[in-house]
């Protein structure tokens, strides 16, 4: 980040102007009050000042770089106390070099000087914690807007998201096809409609009350898409089968909220509605070093074209990872020996 | 000769077709001579055994109703039974016979079968059904993703990719694929209004080629030239399919 002092006219225009005004008064006390030379107040009073609001100016990066969120308290008021004796110390010595061998002061002026050292001194570290409180004060404030801006952002996104995967989480057509079969096997199998038809309400009870920001156990998560498979079963006649292989470890784990769903939605779309054959659908999770990684499985017809649309579903997930976990590389798929491969890992 | 309404059901999903077969056992009159899983075998049982009309679903394996309508070779009613209503709605605008959004329910199946009937009456009126069915399909900005096919018995599906130029042959067009080449009944306008615009270039009054295919464009005689294909195949370019070329190869 740039000095903010120096990047903005106008700042620095205030800045200046404020240091005239301290030299301003640092003479009259020099003149005015305590009757020194008036050619010697000025040069002590310009010098001094001068020094002073060009060392304030790099002081900036000290109060950029030792920040409350990298170093303790302590550090902080440490880093800070020995820097403003380091900076005092210099600036009284560079002015006193500067009055005694370019403007020559007499011997009033070196007495008058050393004299006041300490007065000089207090001012200096004064000086330092007013620039630095200033410092401060404009770095959070700057960190405070952008923090509010980025929310409004990431707040615009997740609204974004949520209205998205509201439109993918539940396929209209899923519905209807259900509810056909349901038409249907109340004629054949009434029982098996009931039984169907509970399904398909605690599948739609499930999707509807979870939103997006939600997490929810692993366990519950795979609960539902089960309810799900167990629907398209019925509908497609055990066309497809569900191994799983998930430790009870696993299970316990805090996953987004229907980060699954989508998965196992294109196995079926473009596994099970694609093939004419059946299809075995793999659940395989494991936990690898601080990640929990899910590999989803299914078997496709290599003969069957790819249509429109696909990787819409892992585009979503992908997108809703990145903006949780600020990771882009969390979902990969590959195709190999007629099966659909897709790997997740989800930061523990 | 039977005077039943012969019906064939293609549907990938058990549970839709028994519906439909319980429906159609309540009338005396029509007959179920065929159910099909998949458009292959839909596309084989109505070549064979060709039925008075068909209830189709839109959305099966391998490849979908309206591609199965392509290579049909006979002209039955067609009722679509579909969960998605922007095909079936598609179809009920260009007087498919009728369309059945699933679920339906019986008094709603009546009264499509009872419109086939009515059609059955006058089969020239169903044959420009059918055929109004198909081209509206063509009318459709989609485009193609991939191509259906069909040479005696095999039906194969070609990924629009896997085109590598189209030739004008009379009614048909001949699509050169690196498998093989193909007829299809359609023309070249429609191809080339259905293939993608940025990588099908119409070049010549009788060829649309891929632009991925091409290895060299050269200068033929006066003003025409001929473009070398990968293949190794030689296609004449016209002058103003020169300059629909020249904007893409730029």
């Amino acid at each position: 980040m740039f000095n903010p002092y120096v990047s903005n006219r106008n700042v620095i225009l205030i800045y200046g102007a404020v240091w005239i005004l301290i030299g301003l008064i640092h003479f009259t006390i020099l003149f005015n009050v305590l009757q020194i030379d008036f050619e010697y107040a000025v040069w002590d009073s310009v010098i001094y000042n001068f020094l002073f609001a060009v060392v304030g100016l790099s002081l900036w990066f000290p109060s950029r770089y030792i920040t409350f969120e990298n170093y303790s308290v302590s550090r902080v008021l440490l880093n800070h106390f020995a820097a403003a004796l380091l900076v005092t110390g210099i600036w009284l010595f560079a002015g006193y070099l500067i009055l005694i061998f370019a403007v020559k002061v007499d011997k009033t002026g070196y007495d008058f000087i050393i004299n006041t050292l300490l007065v000089r001194f207090v001012t200096g570290l004064m000086f330092y914690v007013i620039i630095t409180s200033l410092n401060y004060t404009l770095i959070y404030y700057t960190n405070f807007r952008e923090q509010v801006v980025k929310e409004s952002k990431l707040n615009s996104l997740v609204k974004e998201a949520e209205l998205k995967s509201l439109k993918y989480q539940i396929n209209p057509h899923f519905i209807f096809n259900s509810l056909n079969s349901i038409s249907s096997l109340t004629i054949s199998n009434p029982t098996k409609a009931q039984e169907m038809t509970i399904k398909l309400s605690s599948f739609l009870r499930g999707t509807l009350s979870r939103n997006d920001n939600q997490k929810v156990k692993l366990k519950e998560e795979i609960q539902n898409i089960k309810l799900y498979l167990d629907i398209e079963k019925i509908r497609f006649e055990d066309k497809f089968d569900l191994v799983e292989n998930v430790s009870d470890e696993c299970k316990e784990t805090q996953v987004p909220s229907m980060i699954l769903q989508p998965i196992f939605e294109n196995a079926i779309k473009h596994g099970v509605y694609e093939s004419i054959e059946n299809v075995v659908i793999n659940v395989d999770c494991k936990k690898e070093n601080d990640y929990l990684r899910i590999i989803v499985t299914n078997d496709y017809d290599p003969e069957s074209v790819p249509r429109k649309g696909e990787g819409i579903g892992l585009k979503n997930i992908q997108n809703r990872l990145q903006l949780i976990y600020n990771q882009d590389n969390l979902l990969t798929y590959k195709k190999e020996n007629n099966k659909f491969i897709v790997t997740l890992y989800i930061p523990l | 000769m039977n005077d039943k309404v012969k019906v064939v059901i293609v549907d990938d999903e058990r549970l839709a077709r028994d519906i439909l077969k319980n429906y159609i056992r309540e009338h005396d009159n029509v007959e179920l001579i065929a159910e099909c899983t998949n458009g292959f075998e839909g596309v084989k049982s109505i070549n064979d055994l060709k039925p008075d009309l068909v209830f189709l679903d839109i959305q099966m394996p391998k490849i979908t109703g309206f591609e199965m309508l392509e290579l049909l070779e006979t002209t039955p009613q067609i009722i679509f039974t579909t969960a998605y209503d922007q095909y079936a709605l598609k179809a009920f605008e260009v007087n498919a016979t009728d369309y059945l959004l699933k679920p339906f329910a019986y008094d709603r199946f009546d009264e499509a079968l009872a419109k086939a009937i009515d059609k059955m009456a006058d089969r020239g009126k169903s044959k420009e059904a059918i055929e109004k069915l198909v081209n509206h399909k063509d009318q459709s900005d989609e485009k193609l993703d991939r191509v259906v096919v069909k040479s005696g018995q095999k039906i194969t599906v070609i990924p629009v990719e896997d085109l590598q130029y189209l030739e004008a042959q009379d009614d048909y067009v001949m699509l050169h694929t690196k498998q093989g080449n193909h007829l299809k009944q359609k023309t070249m306008k429609y191809f080339e209004e259905h293939l993608q615009a940025n990588k099908f270039i119409r070049v010549h009054r009788s060829y649309i080629v891929n632009l991925n295919e091409i290895e060299e464009l050269y200068l033929h005689e006066k003003e025409t030239y001929r473009a070398l294909l990968k293949c190794g195949d030689k296609i004449p370019v016209s002058k103003s399919g020169y300059s629909n070329l020249k904007e893409f190869l730029k």
